[in-house]
C-alpha cells in the first residue's frame, strides 16, 4: 500500500472537497467562499474563488460529465456554478427554505440535485427551460428534524437522507418531466414524488451523520452519532428490510462513509483516520485502519527525528528534560474527518479516495 | 439615508434572536412529541425489578458474579417508575461492588465477546453514570443536612471546610463512587470510547 498524497491547503476547517471528472481540480468550502485548486505536478495551487454567498459554505459538489459546481450555505441558498471562457457564471437557485443548507449533491443523471436543510425539508432542484432558472420540489414529511446528508441511488431516482431526528430514510424524488421511470428494485416499484421507501432507525438513535448506497444500490449503509454503522438490505417493498445490521464500534462517531465494492465500506470521523468494514448480508465487521501504524506519513515525520539521540538532548538543553511531542496526533489528518469521497475506481472496486477534514488537509489514500 | 441608518440599527440589535421562532412554526419539534420517533419500550414495574434483584441475589450468593451481572444488565429498566429503576440501578452497584478489582477486566473481556456484550458495556455505562450522579447527589444532600455546615457562618469568604470535610455518612457514598470510577476505567479499556459517546446519545435511560 502506497503512502498517501497530503495537501495541507491552509489552516481553516473544510466543511467539504469535491474532484472534478479528471481530477485536476479540487473545490474547497472554505468559510463564506469556495476556493477552486489545479493540481500543478505533485500539489495544488489556488487558481479561482467562488464568492456569492454571505455565509459559511456547507457543501460543495462538481458533476462529472456538465462540470457544473453547485454550492449551498447557511445563508439559506444554493448557487449553480456554470463554466465557461471567462470563468464561473453563478446562477441562483430557488430553494424555499427558511433555514440553513447543509447538504447538496448532484444526481447520477446530473439533470437535479438534492439540499438539504435545517428547514426539515430535502429541496430536490431542477432546471425549467422555460423560466430558464432552477426551481425546486421539497420532501417533507415524515421528515423532523435538521437534514444532516444525502445521497442519491445509481438510478437518480431514490434519495438516501441522514437526519439529526436519528433517522435514515429514503426517499423518492421522482419528478416529471426530468426522470426516466426508474426499474422496479427491492425500494419500490411505482414511485411518485415523496414516495417513502423506507426509514430507518438504530438501537440507540443517534444523529445520522452519513448514508451510502451500495454501487448496485440495493444495500443502504448510514453512520451515526452512537459510533455505530448500519447496513440496511432492503426485501421487497413495502417489506421489512431483509437485513438491518449495527456494527457498534469502541471508535468515535464516523462523519463520512462510502461503499467500496458491494462487501466493504470505509468510514472515518472524529477518530481522525478511516476505517474499514467487511461484511454482507450475513454480517459486518471492523476490519482495521487505513492509516499505515509506522513511517510513510510526509508531511509530518515527526516520528523518527524524536527518536534520534540528538534530539532527546537538544530537548534536555531547551526543556530540561525529555518531553513526547504530544501535540501531533499520530493519523495523517490532524482534526476530524468530515468528508470521504472516491477518487479513482476501476473493475467496480475503489482503488483511491479522498477526505477532507478540519485540519485544512486534503488526503488521497489507496485502498 | 436616516431610514436607512435607522434600518441598520435595528438589525444590528440582536433582540430578534431571543424570539423563539420553533414556536410559531406549526410542525417544528418544539410543537411535537419526540418521543413518538421511536419504538416504545416495554414497561418494567417495581415488582419485576426486585424479582430481577432477587434472582441476581441469588446469583451472587452462588458465586456467579458474571452471571449476576450479566443478569441484571439484561434486563434495564428503560421504561418504569422512578422507584423501579432506582431498584434497578441498587442491583447493578450491589453486583459491581461484589467483585473484585482483579476480576473486573477479565469478566468484561468475557462479556464483551459474547452475543449483544457490546450492549451490555453500553447499559452498564449508563448505570455507572446513574450511579455517580446518584451518589454525588446523596453526598451534596448529606452535607448540606449536617448541623455543623448549616451553623458555620460563610462570610469568611473561604472555603468552609467544617461542612466539606467528609462525614461518617459519605463514607459509604465515597466508596461506592471509588468502586463506580474504576469500573468506568475497566470499561472504557474494553468497549472504547464509542461506549460513552452511546451514553450519551442514547435515548433509552436508565
Amino acid at each position: 500500500m502506497a503512502a498517501p498524497e497530503v495537501h495541507h491547503l491552509f489552516h481553516r476547517p473544510i466543511a467539504d472537497h469535491s474532484f472534478s471528472a479528471d481530477r485536476q481540480t479540487l473545490a474547497i468550502a472554505r468559510d463564506t467562499q469556495v476556493e477552486l485548486y489545479g493540481r500543478v505536478g505533485n500539489a495544488f495551487k489556488l487558481k479561482d474563488e467562488l464568492k456569492g454567498h454571505d455565509k459559511l459554505v456547507t457543501s460543495v459538489d462538481i458533476a462529472p460529465n456538465t462540470g457544473r459546481i453547485v454550492t449551498c450555505s447557511q445563508d439559506r441558498n444554493a448557487l449553480v456554478w456554470e463554466p465557461s471562457p471567462t470563468g464561473y457564471k453563478p446562477t441562483l437557485v430557488l430553494l424555499r427554505i427558511s433555514r440553513a443548507a447543509t447538504f447538496v449533491r448532484w444526481s447520477p443523471s446530473e439533470a437535479k440535485f438534492a439540499v438539504g436543510s435545517g428547514d426539515r425539508v430535502i429541496a430536490i432542484c431542477y432546471f425549467e427551460e422555460e423560466n430558464d432558472w432552477w426551481v425546486s420540489k421539497h420532501l417533507k414529511k415524515p421528515i423532523r428534524s435538521t437534514i444532516t446528508s444525502v445521497a442519491w441511488h445509481p438510478n437518480s431516482v431514490l434519495l438516501a437522507a441522514g437526519s439529526t431526528d436519528a433517522h435514515a430514510r429514503v426517499f423518492s424524488a421522482f419528478i416529471k418531466g426530468t426522470d426516466q421511470r426508474p426499474e422496479p428494485s427491492p425500494w419500490g416499484e411505482r414511485l411518485p414524488f415523496n414516495t417513502v421507501c423506507g426509514e430507518f432507525l438504530n438501537n440507540s438513535a443517534g444523529w445520522v451523520h452519513a448514508v451510502a448506497f451500495s454501487p448496485s444500490g440495493d444495500a443502504l449503509a448510514f453512520a451515526a452519532h452512537d459510533s455505530s454503522v448500519t447496513v440496511v438490505y432492503p426485501s421487497a417493498p413495502e417489506q421489512p428490510p431483509k437485513a438491518v445490521i449495527s456494527i457498534n464500534t469502541q471508535l468515535l462517531p464516523f462523519m463520512s462513509l462510502f461503499w467500496n465494492g458491494e462487501t466493504e465500506i470505509i468510514a472515518a470521523g472524529y477518530d481522525c483516520e478511516a476505517f474499514r468494514f467487511q461484511g454482507g448480508e450475513q454480517g459486518w465487521q471492523l476490519a482495521g485502519t487505513l492509516e499505515k501504524v509506522k513511517a510513510g506519513r510526509p508531511g509530518l515525520g515527526g516520528e523518527d527525528r524524536e527518536e534520534s539521540a540528538l534530539n532527546m538532548f537538544r530537548q534536555m538543553d531547551l526543556k530540561g528534560k525529555v518531553t513526547k511531542d504530544d501535540t501531533q496526533l499520530k493519523t495523517v489528518h490532524q482534526n476530524t474527518v468530515t468528508m470521504l469521497r472516491p477518487f479513482e475506481e476501476s473493475g467496480g472496486r475503489v482503488t483511491k479516495f479522498s477526505s477532507s477534514g478540519v485540519d485544512g488537509r486534503v488526503v488521497i489514500w489507496h485502498t | 439615508m436616516s431610514i436607512i441608518q435607522q434600518h441598520t440599527q435595528a438589525t444590528l440589535s440582536d433582540a430578534w434572536r431571543t424570539i423563539n421562532i420553533d414556536a410559531l412554526t406549526e410542525d417544528s419539534s418544539v410543537n411535537f412529541d419526540v418521543s413518538t420517533l421511536h419504538p416504545p419500550l416495554p414497561e418494567i414495574s417495581e415488582a419485576d425489578a426486585r424479582a430481577i434483584n432477587g434472582q441476581v441475589r441469588q446469583l451472587l450468593r452462588g458465586g456467579d458474579a458474571e452471571g449476576a451481572l450479566r443478569g441484571c444488565l439484561e434486563m434495564p429498566v428503560y421504561n418504569g417508575s422512578e422507584a423501579a429503576k432506582e431498584t434497578h440501578l441498587h442491583t447493578v452497584i450491589e453486583v459491581l461492588q461484589s467483585i473484585k478489582a482483579s476480576e473486573m477486566t477479565p469478566m468484561l473481556q468475557r462479556i464483551f465477546a459474547q452475543q449483544g456484550g457490546s450492549e451490555c458495556l453500553d447499559v452498564l455505562m449508563k448505570y455507572l453514570y446513574k450511579g455517580m450522579a446518584a451518589t454525588s447527589a446523596a453526598a451534596d444532600s448529606s452535607g448540606r443536612a449536617t448541623p455543623a455546615r448549616a451553623m458555620t457562618p460563610q462570610a469568611t469568604g473561604g472555603f468552609s471546610q467544617v461542612g466539606q470535610r467528609p462525614m461518617a455518612a459519605n463514607e459509604s457514598t465515597g466508596s461506592a463512587m471509588s468502586v463506580l470510577l474504576s469500573w468506568h476505567e475497566k470499561v472504557v479499556e474494553v468497549a472504547g470510547l464509542g461506549c460513552i459517546g452511546r451514553t450519551m446519545t442514547d435515548f433509552r435511560r436508565v
